[in-house]
């Protein structure tokens, strides 16, 4: 049985379901575009670089198991030290056991989709799929046809949460090979701020394919920080499609943290609906084995006086391969847009490889857009700097890796995981 | 403000300067391509059987390809049914001396500027002049022979030297590479053709000026150009075309072969009939060049003007298979109006030690789109390559665009690849401090300008660069409302 017909099956168990599921008409309108569409393939330029061929073959399984092991999983992650709201998700489907909401004002809203589809009917129906595009985009489609479950955050006007809120995607693969569809949607009021961060981990040796969608909108002079932490081991496939809509005066920070995973296809879309927003994009990805990791960002400008700095990292080890897409999109009267964009990296190994393409299209005039990209070795003047002050080579090399690579870590303002996270990064390396 | 705006109109509503057109009676095959068209063409230059069979395959080729579709724009399909793919001039035309020559013709060249015996006289280029399909001079023959060089037409080189284009041509550009390049190779008209012999420095400037000039012919050129071991050749090209309303396809092929320690430096003007204001008419120049650094230190260079055609659409490539080979690509492209430029390169490191260097200037104005797109390969086994990139695009006017599609793919870890690009408006106080000082706007954004462009114009040979700065004079000044 192929990936395809795993999905038709998937697909079917909801129709039988479709007279109880009010939601059945948004799944099979999406289901329509994923049939038309398909998996996307190389011939798409958006996708030269990353082959979705190998899935094809895997047999997977939509249904939800039940781990065993989470909690001890859960334990020995980086973000069980830190205090927090916690949304944990088990192969898509959420665990209310392990989940833990701290926030003390009830306002805000921290819960799983399924159940603020009943409960918060008016503020889900207003915002979702209003943002992630299914018309075009194939795994999307798949997505909100098939979806399981996800956190579901909404922050009122003028509200801060204090701590940060956690989404934990644990993917059990122990048993069997996952197929899941985890959907997330916050919502950032106005003059509201929040920190997010959403994690995936991973257990077992059977193969996985996540496929997320994430939906954010930010209203005016609101602010959000997105952390993204993935960290799969074992045959994980994962695409993680997050768009972000930012209303005027908005400031997001995000960061994408990519540490492991077989193969991972991150697409991060910014789109600027109003003037003076700010949009700070880094990313951190350390690939090694036969791993492939692939970033692509798009931020559209579509409104004057904006600001965006980008920057994505990456250091290739063994036979791995990465790619870095990032495209910035001056739209027509977005006069005064400040656009950055910076893509480094390091290869490690004779046989790892990386693909860069960034990208400007810019329709307006009055702007300035610069993007950079290199690629290249350790500094031979820093090694030899640092060994001739008694520092054997090995731990050079190491230092000198950290620091390129904790630039980024150091983005997520959240003092006590930056810390953890230094640690995680420099065992990697 | 009110100056200004004159001098945008100004700019704006002028004519295309070479748009005329020479009535000479032309030989032309009937409209449309099938096999005969192609066996057409082969007979009517008197066509070794071995070249007819190497246009059929490639035409037999192109029937299976489709036309691309990932370019940054639109334009209307060809009909290839409706194109006249050979026309050459009626009266035969010695080759040996200028007197013999129509006068029609000279006159042509006189209104472009090109007076081949002024040339000849004050200058000493060498030109092989392309009117429409048949070379029809070649002047400072002899003092070339002297020397082993040899330059003269691909056709005539077929009859003369076949070992040589037998080896080299579709060595470089397949004619299976791409849709355009395997049409050419079907139905290509003439060209040039030099070979440059072991140790021998070029003693002057190669320059082809090529010419569309019938109505509804398509222009299919081929350059080859061999440099052998320890040599030094400097070709340029320069191209006008008088003013059409229907779009006319120009598909050139363009090789280059850089054997041990050569160098081949290639500079190309462009200025060919853009359209009118409306976008209406003008050239689609769908070009596909591409050097070999075959050898040992070999090093080819690119440098390329774009002011003209109403489409341009093509990438000046280097495959650095030699270790220690070097390539380069310089080039400015000035679009205005409804214009539209999608060009670069693409730089294949095959061989060790390899280096690179490309310098692109985009100038967007009017409601053109500018791209640059480049690619910059380094494989498994080019140990050591180095790269540097740089891509600055410069808008005028608020409907202009310009757009940067770089492709860096790197699969050996000792390659140090650099890429930046920018990209932003000529600066309102930048002009203010011109006109501060006395100088008027428009002068003062020939000055920005030509500063932003100084890089690659450097690279020009003397004659080129004083034509090539002429060249964006015209197309942009005053531009800035």
């Amino acid at each position: 049985m192929s990936l395809l017909e795993n999905i038709k099956q998937d697909f079917n168990q909801y129709k039988e379901q479709a007279e109880h599921d009010a939601f059945f008409e948004t799944r099979k309108h999406a289901f329509d575009a994923f049939e038309k569409l398909g998996f996307p393939t190389i011939k798409n330029e958006e996708w030269k670089y990353t082959n979705l061929k190998p899935l094809s073959d895997i047999l997977f399984h939509n249904t939800c198991v039940k781990s065993i092991n989470t909690e001890a999983l859960l334990s020995g992650s980086v973000l069980n030290t830190i205090t927090a709201n916690r949304l944990v998700f088990v192969n898509g489907s959420f665990n209310e056991s392990l989940s833990n909401i701290i926030e003390k004002d009830k306002s805000i809203i921290i819960t799983n989709i399924a159940s603020a589809r009943k409960k918060h009917q008016v503020i889900f129906e207003k915002h979702f799929g209003k943002y992630a595009k299914t018309e075009t985009e194939g795994l999307n489609a798949l997505n909100t046809a098939l979806m399981s479950d996800g956190a579901f955050i909404h922050v009122p006007s003028n509200k801060i949460v204090e701590h940060p809120i956690v989404i934990m995607n644990v993917i059990d693969a122990s048993e069997m090979n996952v197929l899941c569809q985890p959907r997330n949607l916050i919502i950032i009021e106005k003059q509201a701020s929040a920190k997010v961060i959403e994690s995936y981990i991973s257990n077992g040796n059977n193969a996985s394919f996540t496929n997320v969608v994430n939906e954010i909108f930010v209203d005016e002079h609101a602010q959000l920080h997105h952390y993204k932490l993935q960290r799969q081991t074992g045959e994980s496939y994962q695409n993680n499609y997050t768009q972000l809509y930012q209303e005027a005066n908005t400031t997001i920070n995000q960061v994408t943290l990519t540490l492991d995973g077989t193969m991972v296809r991150n697409n991060l879309h910014f789109y600027m609906n109003g003037e003076n927003c700010n949009s700070l994009l880094y990313g951190l990805y350390i690939t090694s084995q036969k791993n492939h990791v692939d970033n692509h960002t798009r931020v559209d400008h579509a409104k004057p006086n904006c600001f965006s700095n980008e920057l994505y990292k990456g250091i290739m080890k063994d036979k791995s391969t990465a790619v870095f897409n990032g495209k910035i999109m001056v739209h027509l009267d977005a006069q005064k847009t400040n656009a950055y964009q910076r893509n480094q990296n390091i290869l490690l190994s004779d046989e790892a490889s990386i693909n860069t393409k960034p990208q400007l299209e810019i329709f307006a005039d009055d702007v300035k857009c610069t993007h950079g990209a290199t690629i290249g070795q350790l500094n031979d003047e820093q090694l030899f700097y640092l060994r001739s002050r008694g520092i054997p080579e090995h731990e050079a090399r190491t230092m000198l890796l950290n620091a390129f690579a904790d630039e980024i870590a150091e983005m997520i303002k959240i003092p006590e995981l930056v810390a953890l996270l230094e640690d995680e990064i420099s065992n990697k390396l | 403000m009110a100056e200004e705006l004159d001098i945008i109109d100004q700019v704006t509503q002028q004519e295309y300067k070479y748009g005329f057109t020479t009535n000479i009676e032309m030989d032309t095959a009937p409209k449309g391509l099938s096999e005969d068209i192609v066996r057409f063409i082969s007979a009517k230059k008197n066509e070794p059987e071995w070249m007819l069979e190497w246009r059929l395959k490639a035409y037999k080729h192109w029937l299976t390809m489709d036309e691309p579709e990932w370019q940054n724009f639109k334009y209307p399909k060809i009909n290839y049914q409706d194109i006249i793919f050979y026309a050459a001039p009626k009266e035969k035309i010695k080759l040996n001396s200028l007197n013999e020559v129509d006068p029609e013709l000279l006159k042509t060249f006189e209104k472009l500027g090109i007076s081949l015996t002024e040339q000849k006289r004050l200058t000493g280029v060498a030109v092989d002049a392309v009117f429409d399909s048949v070379s029809i001079a070649t002047t400072f023959k002899d003092q070339l022979k002297e020397k082993g060089v040899i330059f003269c037409s691909i056709s005539e080189a077929m009859h003369e030297h076949p070992e040589l284009v037998k080896k080299y041509m579709g060595s470089v550009v397949p004619t299976t590479d791409n849709y355009f390049a395997a049409l050419n190779s079907a139905v290509f008209s003439d060209g040039s053709f030099v070979y440059i012999p072991k140790g021998v420095r070029c003693p002057m400037e190669l320059s082809t000026y090529f010419r569309i000039n019938a109505e509804n012919t398509g222009q299919f050129e081929r350059t080859l150009i061999i440099a052998d071991d320890d040599s030094y050749v400097s070709y340029l090209e320069g191209c006008t075309a008088p003013m059409r309303d229907e779009h006319q396809l120009h598909a050139a092929i363009v090789e280059l072969i850089a054997h041990d320690n050569a160098e081949i430096k290639y500079s190309t003007v462009q200025n060919w009939y853009p359209g009118d204001k409306e976008g209406k008419g003008g050239i689609y120049n769908f070009v596909t060049k591409r050097g070999m650094c075959a050898g040992v230190k070999s090093k080819i260079s690119w440098t390329q003007v774009e002011t003209g055609s109403a489409i341009t659409w093509k990438y000046p490539s280097c495959i650095l298979k030699g270790d220690y080979s070097v390539g380069e690509f310089f080039s400015v492209a000035v679009t205005n109006n409804r214009q539209v430029a999608d060009t670069g390169t693409k730089m294949i490191h095959i061989g060790k030690n390899t280096r690179s260097r490309i310098v692109s200037k985009g100038i967007s104005a009017g409601k053109s789109h500018n791209t640059y797109r480049g690619l910059v390969k380094v494989n498994k086994k080019a140990e050591k390559a180095r790269n540097h990139t740089q891509c600055d695009s410069m808008l005028i006017g608020d409907r202009s665009g310009a757009h940067t599609f770089p492709y860096i793919e790197i699969n050996n870890h000792t390659a140090q690849v650099e890429h930046e690009a920018s990209t932003s408006k000529i600066g309102e106080d930048q002009i203010f401090y011109c006109n501060q000082r006395g100088i008027g706007t428009e002068e003062a954004i020939g000055l920005i300008v030509n500063g932003f462009c100084r890089e690659v114009l450097n690279q020009l040979p003397m004659e080129f660069a004083v034509e090539a700065q002429k060249l964006l004079a015209v197309s942009l000044e005053g531009s800035v409302g």
